[in-house]
């Protein structure tokens, strides 16, 4: 079957523009990857076991006011994901408790078996830096009492 | 290139609105997911300011003593004798103490190889004892 004009003559079919339609489809697919891949700046935990106590109550001061020191087993001192000497720490909680205007807590998180002269240390330096509100972080301890006895 | 100037576009000229129900529920679910609660909670306690120091009456004071097995010695006063209870039984004695004194402070002196859960459990029991002067120390042999 001869083909008219040998087929050399056919126009192209694809359009001359940039097909629009998907380009919802692509801004939100960045949009989900973006959303998927972004990672808020926060300090981690260090792992520690809690220390548990019946009256534990919610500590009355907003989050970005409230400072957490680690005291690990060994009694290395973490602060917002740095490791600090013990002598480090009223140098760099004094200045944080002056720009928070007199507002921080400082709240001491040790391990359950963390030695006391560890926690007796921090909690000088701690006054040593100017600091007077402290909270022991703890888990709330279930009442077995009923139970017990 | 006249014709392609006349061709109509068949788009049409609104935002789509179908799939603003999707969006809504993709952002709540996404911010469902990130949201982190904060693990806030603690037992609260104000520490003496530097050079604050104050003298009390031996008799008005209560020497907690928290060994490095966890047993607590309980001291009081002037008086030597020693009382091992356990951390447990501090809140009915506190209660009793402080009815009996209400100057009373509690001197919580821990032994630098307890570890820190002893401690706490002597504070747990004298903040549920409602105890508002307390002190916290490292105990330290004579």
């Amino acid at each position: 079957m001869p083909i008219k004009g040998g087929g050399l003559d056919r126009k192209s079919k694809a359009a001359s523009e940039i097909p629009s339609s998907s380009l919802a489809d692509i801004a939100f697919l960045l949009l989900i990857f973006f959303m998927v891949t972004t990672v808020f700046r926060t300090s981690r935990d260090r792992p520690i076991e809690w220390a548990q106590a019946e009256a534990t109550e919610k500590i009355d001061e907003k989050v970005k006011n409230i400072l957490n020191v680690w005291v690990e087993r060994d009694g290395s001192i973490w602060i917002n994901d740095r490791n600090y000497p013990m002598d480090e720490v009223s140098d760099v909680v004094g200045p944080l408790y002056a720009q928070s205007q007199r507002r921080l807590v400082i709240s001491i998180r040790a391990d359950r078996e963390t030695p006391y002269t560890y926690i007796d240390s921090v909690q000088k330096e701690l006054v040593a830096g100017g600091v007077v509100r402290v909270v022991f972080a703890t888990e709330l301890e279930r009442q077995m009492r009923g139970i017990r006895r | 290139m006249a014709i392609l100037n006349q061709k109509k576009t068949k788009a049409s000229d609104q935002i789509p609105t179908a799939s603003m129900a999707d969006i809504a529920f993709l952002l709540l679910i996404f911010f469902l997911v990130t949201t982190v609660f904060p693990k806030d909670r603690g037992l609260a306690v104000v520490l003496p300011e530097e050079g604050q120091e104050t003298q009390v009456s031996p008799k008005n004071i209560l020497h907690i003593i928290v060994r490095a097995d966890g047993i607590v010695d309980l001291r009081r006063g002037e008086s030597q004798s020693v009382q091992p209870i356990r951390a447990a039984q501090l809140e009915a004695i506190w209660r009793q103490e402080v009815t009996a004194n209400p100057n009373l402070i509690a001197a919580v002196k821990t032994h630098p190889d307890a570890p820190h859960r002893y401690m706490i459990a002597v504070l747990d029991a004298l903040q549920l004892a409602r105890a508002d002067r307390i002190s916290l120390q490292i105990f330290e042999e004579f």
